[in-house]
């Protein structure tokens, strides 16, 4: 496979509900100071971002989000904080990185080697960010402080959660985008968390439930940007890897899933179509003809018929159907994980064409359509009712006692895909065989002598570094254990 | 993708779709945990997404 490894980004939501203003800021720093976890505190080595450089060739001068991090800087200045105070960095013991990022605390999990490792370091963050909200609620004698691991607050303000894979820089950039963009626009069938209602001033209108939270903020087909125009295949380049060897994807159109099967499915089926296009093997011939448009029609229309450039139509089911057949056709027995992913996502969108109510334990968007179509007719009343958009965030509230999805959890009335042994573990200990193993050790080991951290090294107090920029395979990761430990 | 990971192979949950070819079982429809569901549901305010204002992220 052409993906050794992978990870996600989530920023949440978060709110004061017992505070008439509640602050961002300053809640997002208490939530981070509240982590009691092991970990590198402020002391994220921000000299080696660059988030300027794109995969097009060229590098930007400057970003949508530079200027609001200015307007914010200039904002906070008034407050008695520093930069990094604000930022309030942590690296875990489990490799990940949890911090605020634009007021919104994000949870970054360390790099994988599987799709269920990243889905348990994924799981992993809900809990260790929980875990935060509860200790600040225990600390101020209430539970005002909510935390919902969702894209949108219904206002036009959207955040990301953002799915990213290594992939190898011989395969030409074109091949990427025109192999992998009819698969994105559709891959909300089973990847999209389901939002009540729309944003987009062009279906502002709209009453329903769409397949996806981020659908309506996808403007363009690429872009460096992340905050404004944001694109179907973001360009940043930035590897963190060895640059001439690897890009890193980084997808900024995909939604924060409460379903671990869905967020399965999501990475799982990304990372066989991006082994499809590195191997060469025979892609669906789909080139759609408005492919940015389709982001949003599929997400409100499910069945409509998309454009396609050379003529006709086809529909979002029919795109991933062809997908997933080249995938079966290219990876069916190769290797356990990858069979799992093969069959789920074929048997995932049988039960779309035949049988969807049988998603509805599953995938997020089909699990809401249930839950609050018997809601509403409890209560008799309709989508249009803004009682429906609240229910629709509290789904997402990280609270055991007040989250929806948690409520089905405890019911059993959802699938579960992890055991709460791999939870557990992921959130204390990084992926074996991967440069977060590596990082996790250090700081589980000589957290104090590390004067600064990044995901491609550590800098330590004596002025000794440990580069990780080429440690990808877990042959690199043996060889700097084993020279550790001789 | 290699299975290399022994937080995947120490466990072997049979419900695990991987390891059942009939695959996850919907819930039941008229399972008595929904009504305790539909309670918490009804606990929400209605306004709540009002005062649920955030900033722009990534």
């Amino acid at each position: 496979m052409s993906v050794p490894l992978l990870g996600l980004e989530t920023e949440y939501g978060i709110i004061r509900e017992d505070l008439e203003n509640s602050d961002p800021v300053e809640e997002s720093m208490k939530l981070l100071q509240a982590c009691e976890r092991k970990s590198v505190f402020c002391k994220w080595a921000y000299s080696q971002e660059n988030s300027h450089q794109d995969l097009r060739g060229f590098q930007v001068r400057s970003l949508a989000q530079d200027e609001e991090e200015d307007a914010f800087c200039a904002e906070d200045r008034k407050r008695p904080y520093s930069y990094l105070d604000m930022k309030c960095d942590r690296v875990l013991t489990n490799g990940a990185r949890f911090y605020n990022d634009h007021t919104h605390p994000e949870y970054s999990t360390p790099e994988c080697r599987s799709v269920m490792s990243l889905v348990a370091h994924d799981v992993a963050g809900e809990r260790i960010v929980a875990e935060c909200v509860a200790k600040r609620n225990r600390e101020s004698k209430g539970d005002g402080l909510q935390v919902f691991k969702n894209n949108t607050d219904y206002s036009g303000h959207s955040y990301g959660t953002h799915d990213n894979y290594l992939i190898p820089r011989e395969t030409p950039f074109d091949d990427v985008v025109s192999g992998l963009v009819p698969f994105l626009v559709t891959r909300q069938l089973y990847a999209g968390a389901g939002k009540v209602g729309s944003e987009n001033a062009g279906t502002k209108n709209f009453q329903g439930l769409q397949l996806a939270q981020r659908s309506d903020f996808i403007e363009t087909l690429l872009s460096i940007e992340t905050m404004t125009e944001r694109p179907i295949i973001n360009t940043r380049d930035e590897p963190h890897a060895v640059r001439n060897q690897y890009r890193r994807l980084h997808l900024i159109l995909g939604d924060a899933n409460m379903s671990a099967y869905a967020t399965a499915l999501k990475v799982g089926s990304t990372s066989l179509v991006l082994s499809l296009i590195a191997s060469g093997a025979q892609l669906p011939e789909i080139e759609l003809q408005d492919p940015v448009a389709d982001v949003l029609s599929v997400s409100i229309g499910r069945t409509v018929a998309l454009s396609r450039k050379s003529g006709g139509t086809i529909t979002a089911l029919e795109i991933q159907e062809a997908y997933c057949e080249a995938a079966e056709n290219a990876f069916a027995g190769k290797d356990e994980e990858s069979d799992w992913i093969l069959a789920e996502w074929l048997r995932t969108l049988q039960d779309l064409k035949h049988r969807p109510e049988k998603l509805s334990d599953r995938i997020d968007w089909a699990i809401k359509e249930k839950l609050f179509s018997e809601f509403m007719e409890s209560e008799n009343i309709g989508w249009q009712d803004p009682w429906l958009k609240s229910l629709d965030l509290e789904y997402h509230n990280l609270d055991p006692e007040r989250g929806l999805y948690r409520g089905l959890q405890q019911e059993g009335a959802v699938h579960d895909l992890l055991s709460e042994h791999e939870i557990t573990q992921a959130m204390e200990f990084a992926p074996v065989g991967t440069r977060a193993q590596i990082r996790g050790q250090m700081i589980a080991q000589n957290a104090e002598n590390i004067k600064s951290i990044h995901w491609t090294g550590i800098e330590f107090s004596d002025g000794e570094t440990l580069d990780l920029t080429g440690v990808i395979h877990s042959e690199d990761v043996e060889n700097i254990l084993t020279a550790g430990n001789s | 993708m290699e299975m290399n990971d022994p937080l995947r192979k120490e466990e072997k949950k049979e419900s695990r779709p991987d390891r059942d070819d009939s695959g996850p079982t919907s819930p039941e429809p008229s399972r008595p945990g929904r009504d305790s569901l539909l309670k918490r549901m009804k606990k929400v305010d209605p306004k709540q997404t009002e005062n649920y204002k955030q900033r722009t992220g990534q």
